[in-house]
């Protein structure tokens, strides 16, 4: 009896042991690239140029040089500014999509629209950022020949131009993002009950109040979920800015996290950065965090 | 009485009609707004040097060559076409190595802390550690400017972690129960089992991670300033935003310019029409709520 329990103990024991083997290097990866990182956020509070030099802690001047700072002041603005362009352009974009496609009888043609959507999401920034250049040309881009063939001017330099670039950032994240969203929305109106709509329509109900009353309250919880995950998206965007920001558009365009890139890596002030860096990953934290609870006290619906 | 209702019917049909038409024709300009932009650049792309000198890029055939990718063959953006694509092939499968073995002993109920892993994993989706101090280990860790830096410090995705063990999690406890009693280990399990029921899933990641790795920009740049170990997605934001060419030889026109831009989508145009549902399923299991 007791030899029994011992072998089951042993077997146990040999079952833990071999998933903790197979947890090990995703775990060993897990704390190189994301846990000591997040202690080298320390580095906020000193002077550090370059990771070989000498340095020594500087508590809070970092902070301090940031509040001072005009330039982070433009960065700061400018994460909130295209934040709330991208949550109010962006975020409607793929539902309404989704609604009209889900309105096609045509199967194939769905779903050969579905398809094309898709494409540009497995672009990366650079390409599509490429794509929008050649797009956008001065005089040679097929969007100023348009202009031009109307008799507008068509020598904009939409790329290189304060006035332009947030509209083409706002218009370049659609074309990428909204195949993405339109899929999901699409699997989510795909398990509407279709018999509710039989019942509405006998009701006497037409297409908008079937939409304000079955279409929108079942796929209610999708909604939530892409709302917070574009909450934590937007506040991270950082490569598409990069990639596509030119000198000329930094006072528009420049957002903290590009900001800390370049203070960073071009002007070697890693301390400082880090510090940038820090209360950015703070903020869309917080963000994240209490659009959470919100939807937990509206929706009764938490996503974390 | 039976005519008011059939009125308000008939009125609806026919704004149903409108309806359905003008739906019909906004996707199709949809659908031109998505495929003119890609077709532009493949039909520059193999056109001769004479007819991208002209003021327009080309909208239609005129003439095909493929000068311009024979350009690339000998030079450096063909380098780093190869290093790319080498580097995506090891990372991805180091990664769904990886992957695959933790979000297994993850999704097992009796694994020992396993509330702890998770968290520790939840962490890094809700406070994002940045990239600065992602610089700072990866320059401790002497990395920067060496061929790992490409792919070792982006090696996991959480999202993708979590969407397997998801998966995982459904695969039912008796199947591996009385592969156990049969005297099978945890790694025989995974093989035998696991694996072979996975295989959708492990398709679909393994397909995000590709195009993770083929698309990866903003780490190359922090990580790698020797332009001979660049990618091929840097080469190409030099070529289109600054005008400096790698290849110093080259005279650069806009065919080559295009067939830059069309190696850097090339695997996503290639195997896009193939795998595309692949996509798309595990778009749709990464959805539900984990």
């Amino acid at each position: 009896m007791i030899a029994k329990r011992t072998t089951a103990f042993g077997l146990k024991m040999k079952h833990q042991a071999s998933l903790l083997i197979l947890l090990a290097p995703a775990m060993i990866w897990y704390i190189a690239f994301n846990f000591i990182p997040l202690i080298g956020n320390l580095a906020s509070f000193t002077n550090l140029k370059s990771v070989v030099l000498p340095w020594k802690i500087v508590g809070f001047d970092n902070f301090i040089r940031m509040y001072k700072s005009p330039d982070f002041w433009t960065a700061f603005w400018n994460t909130l500014i295209i934040s709330f362009f991208y949550i109010v352009f962006y975020f409607p974009m793929p539902i309404i999509l989704a609604l009209l496609m889900n309105e096609l009888k045509n199967r194939s043609f769905k779903r050969a629209v579905q398809t094309i959507v898709y494409i540009p999401y497995f672009f990366s920034w650079v390409v599509v950022g490429s794509i929008f250049i050649t797009l956008l040309a001065p005089n040679r881009g097929i969007v100023n020949i348009i202009i031009g063939f109307f008799g507008g001017p068509s020598d904009t330099y939409f790329m290189a131009s304060t006035q332009w670039f947030r509209p083409v950032l706002v218009m370049s994240y659609i074309w990428r993002q909204v195949g993405y969203g339109t899929v999901i929305y699409l699997a989510a109106l795909s398990t509407v009950d279709l018999e509710l709509y039989d019942a509405a329509k006998v009701d006497g109900a037409g297409y908008w109040l079937q939409l304000i009353h079955i279409t929108l309250p079942s796929i209610r919880n999708t909604i939530v979920t892409m709302l917070l995950l574009n909450l934590s998206a937007v506040m991270r965007i950082f490569d598409q800015i990069l990639v596509m920001q030119i000198p000329a558009v930094y006072s528009v365009s420049d957002v903290l996290r590009t900001y800390a890139f370049r203070e960073g890596l071009d002007n070697r002030a890693i301390g400082y950065a880090t510090a940038v860096s820090l209360l950015t990953s703070l903020l869309s934290c917080l963000l994240v965090l209490s659009m959470n609870k919100i939807s937990k006290a509206i929706f009764d619906e938490s996503v974390l | 009485m039976p005519l008011l209702p059939r009125s308000t019917k008939m009125r609806e049909t026919l704004s149903r009609r409108v309806f359905v038409i003008l739906n019909i024709v906004f996707l199709i300009v949809l659908c031109i707004v998505y495929i003119v932009p890609i077709w532009n650049v493949v039909i520059t792309s193999v056109a001769d040097d004479t007819d991208v000198q002209g003021n327009v890029y080309l909208l239609y055939p005129k003439s095909f060559t493929l000068k311009a990718y024979l350009r690339i063959l000998d030079g450096g953006y063909f380098k780093a076409f190869m290093l790319t694509l080498v580097t995506s092939v090891i990372g991805t499968v180091l990664s769904i190595v990886f992957t695959v073995a933790a979000g297994y002993s993850l999704s097992q109920k009796n694994l020992i802390g396993r509330r702890v892993f998770m968290l520790l994993i939840t962490i890094t989706l809700i406070f994002d550690v940045g990239i600065i101090p992602r610089y700072i280990v990866v320059s401790m860790y002497k990395m920067t400017n060496t061929y790992w830096a490409i792919f070792i410090p982006m090696l996991m995705s959480t999202f993708n972690l979590i969407i397997v063990r998801n998966y995982l999690s459904t695969v039912p406890e008796s199947l591996m129960e009385s592969a156990r009693i049969d005297g099978c280990s945890e790694f025989g399990i995974l093989l035998r089992i696991i694996i072979p029921v996975a295989i959708p899933i492990i398709a679909a990641v393994t397909l995000f991670y590709f195009v993770l790795y083929w698309n990866r920009y903003t780490e190359i740049v922090m990580f790698i300033n020797d332009q001979t170990k660049s990618t091929l997605q840097v080469l190409l934001r030099t070529l289109m935003f600054e005008g400096d060419s790698a290849d110093s030889r080259v005279q650069i026109f806009d065919n080559f310019k295009m067939a830059v831009m069309v190696m850097g989508m090339l695997p996503v145009l290639v195997l896009y029409p193939f795998i595309q549902r692949y996509f798309i399923s595990g778009l749709m299991l990464g959805s539900i709520k984990g």
